[in-house]
């Protein structure tokens, strides 16, 4: 290939930098280099550990994963090792192996979000993704991401505790998703990054002649099938606010890559494409160069300025 | 270390009703009886995880992988519609072994004298290969096996029980055989009448779980089963993830719930 990866894929965020706009989607790459049996971790764009709450959590109980048409429904629970684990354990293998990372972290309450940012700010860490699609304990369990009030609130305070690259990782489950992206601008965010799971649910139904048996798996929709949603929320959101956006759902081929790029971000994530094909960030970075190269794009910049004209 | 490997469809033959053997061509030099293969078929977002039910290792790229496959949906039925030939896309080796009498993964814990191996319908698949490689290693093992009916039996045991379920008469086997330890794999209410029953007579048990898989190699927590904490003295509980701390697992350590 007779590219320069480094340069010309590069993205700069100011206070964060990506060698490529390819990175990994929380939950679906672990907190390190686990698919370093597939692929280089290390040529990533960047990782995003799985969502670390203050505590260790054990998620939900019974069956968790249910595939559908074109994807699959999750409802893990947010199992994770908790922040002590991650900063004792996994954070200084991140840094032995230079793999570039965003710390994905997750509370039920405001106050966990801030501990969550002030440990991660003490520790350096360069660039945090807030899981905002988390039920909010003091307000009824409303999820702080879908009343603009409240993420307001939550990201204002995050970002007096946290000085780093501070994104926030919008849900779809809204009706208006102009208005979250509006609050998280004006509470000071960095960056925007789209979308969560959708809600959904898998039914399960056996037959025993006459006799029915059913179960169900209510959880969060993701793959292929949800790429034109999300693709209209990143649009809209792009719409809405000046904030740099990462795009993410249902991303599994170059085609996708672009057409993100092309409704407004400026690097994308790969998430439950990485279950089916374990080494397709990698194998975007290199597709994505060599279409640069191809079309006679002068490098990333150049393709994004195109393709958003 | 585990890879995503491509191999070719050598063999694939109906070995019993809605049973069928497949064979592939494999690179890999090793892979133990207990860890699986985890197969991407054409327009689905999950793999499909098969035990390894044989394996032949050659020098060159032309080892031999089996898997017994029993058919359920879209993914079986797609594995079925191979022809010799036709290329497989696969994860492997994934996941744990039982334990063996030498090399595996799992150090071997006491000499293993004796093993009852005992396979509940498709459960069989990765007994016959575990069967093949004790035999080679010099351990007297015996192989019980149970089916539906005739038709969906598959042939290799020691004995087969047609009907009924495979642990009807197993504590004569047991008072007969006397075995050190007792291997299985097959449904979930079988896997724990096993474990009571080891627990019963004193012995160690192996069983190997099956949980709906994503990721297959421990990081989307999506497989697992809770288990007791044996380094805090058993008392607690924790998850273990089927696909990478599994799929076998001691029988005294599984929490059935
Ligand atoms: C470690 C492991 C080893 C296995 N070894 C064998 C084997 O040697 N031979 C064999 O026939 N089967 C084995 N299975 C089960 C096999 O993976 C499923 O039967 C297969 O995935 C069904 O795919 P399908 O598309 O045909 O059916 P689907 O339509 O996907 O499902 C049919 C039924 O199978 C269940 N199922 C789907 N995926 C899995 C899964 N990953 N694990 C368990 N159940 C599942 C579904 O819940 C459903 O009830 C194993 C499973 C695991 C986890
Ligand atoms: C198994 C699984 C676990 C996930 N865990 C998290 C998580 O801990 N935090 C988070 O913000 N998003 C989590 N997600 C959401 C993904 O990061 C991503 O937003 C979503 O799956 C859409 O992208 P995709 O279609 O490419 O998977 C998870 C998704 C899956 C499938
Ligand atoms: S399938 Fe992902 S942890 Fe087991």
């Amino acid at each position: 290939m007779g590219i320069d990866l480094q340069s010309s894929l590069c993205v700069d965020f100011g206070k964060f930098k990506l060698q490529n706009p390819i990175m990994t989607a929380s939950g679906t790459f672990g907190y390190v280099d686990e698919f370093d049996a597939f692929l280089n971790v290390k040529n990533l764009g960047a990782i995003v550990t799985k969502g670390v709450t203050l505590e260790e959590r054990p998620g939900n109980e019974g069956k968790r994963i249910f595939e559908c048409t074109a994807g699959m429904i999750n409802r893990i629970g947010l199992e994770n090792v908790g922040i002590q684990k991650f900063i004792k354990e996994k954070l200084p293998k991140l840094r032995e192996k230079g793999i570039n990372f965003v710390l994905n972290i997750a509370g039920s309450s405001v106050e966990d979000y801030v501990k969550l940012g002030e440990i991660s700010k003490a520790n350096n860490i360069k660039a945090i993704e807030v899981n905002v699609s988390c039920p909010n304990v003091k307000s009824g369990c409303l999820e702080f991401g879908t009343d603009e009030k409240y993420l307001y609130e939550l990201i204002s305070r995050i970002r007096e505790a946290y000085d780093g690259f501070l994104i926030v990782k919008l849900t779809p489950n809204v009706t208006e998703i102009e208005k979250l992206a509006f609050a998280v601008q004006n509470a000071g965010a960095d960056c925007i990054s789209a979308i969560n799971t959708l809600k959904g649910l898998g039914v399960e139904l056996n037959f025993n002649g006459t006799k029915v048996s059913k179960s169900f798996v209510q959880g969060g929709l993701s793959g292929k099938c949800v790429k034109p949603v999300a693709l209209s929320m990143v649009k809209r959101i792009k719409e809405a606010v000046n904030l740099p956006i990462i795009g993410l759902g249902g991303i599994s081929c170059l085609q996708d890559v672009l057409e993100f790029v092309a409704v407004g971000a400026d690097a994308v994530q790969i998430g439950t494409e990485n279950f089916t094909t374990p080494d397709i960030s990698e194998r975007l970075i290199l597709e994505l160069a060599e279409f640069i190269e191809k079309q006679g794009f002068k490098d990333f910049n150049n393709l994004k300025e195109e393709l958003r004209k | 270390m585990k890879k995503n490997l491509k191999g070719k469809v050598l063999n694939i033959e109906n070995v019993a009703k809605d049973t069928v053997k497949l064979q592939f061509s494999t690179s890999l030099k090793e892979i133990y009886p207990g860890q699986f293969v985890s197969i991407l078929i054409p327009n689905k977002t999950l793999r499909r995880p098969f035990s390894v039910a044989d394996f032949e290792a050659h020098s060159s790229e032309n080892g031999i992988i089996t898997v017994l496959f029993k058919l359920k949906g879209e993914g079986t039925k797609y594995l079925k519609s191979l022809k010799k030939g036709d290329s497989i896309d696969y994860l492997a080796p994934l996941g744990n072994c039982f334990t063996l009498p030498e090399a595996g993964k799992r150090a071997p814990q006491k000499a293993l004298q004796k093993a009852l191996l005992i396979g509940a319908g498709i459960g069989i698949a990765p007994m016959l290969y575990l069967k093949k490689v004790l035999t080679e290693r010099d351990t007297e093992n015996f192989l019980i096996s149970g089916f539906k009916d005739e038709e969906e039996a598959v042939k290799g045991s020691d004995r087969t029980v047609i009907g009924g379920s495979v642990l009807d008469n197993i504590q004569n086997l047991l008072d007969e055989f006397k075995p050190d330890i007792i291997y299985s794999c097959g449904p979930k209410i079988v896997l724990e009448l096993v474990c009571k029953l080891a627990e019963k007579n004193g012995l160690r048990a192996e069983v190997a779980m099956e949980k709906v898989m994503a990721c297959g190699i421990g990081v989307c927590r999506g497989c697992v089963i809770k288990v007791k904490d044996m380094e805090n003295g058993a008392r607690l509980v924790k998850n273990a993830s089927v696909c990478a701390d599994g799929p076998v697992f001691a029988g005294s350590e599984v929490i059935w719930e």
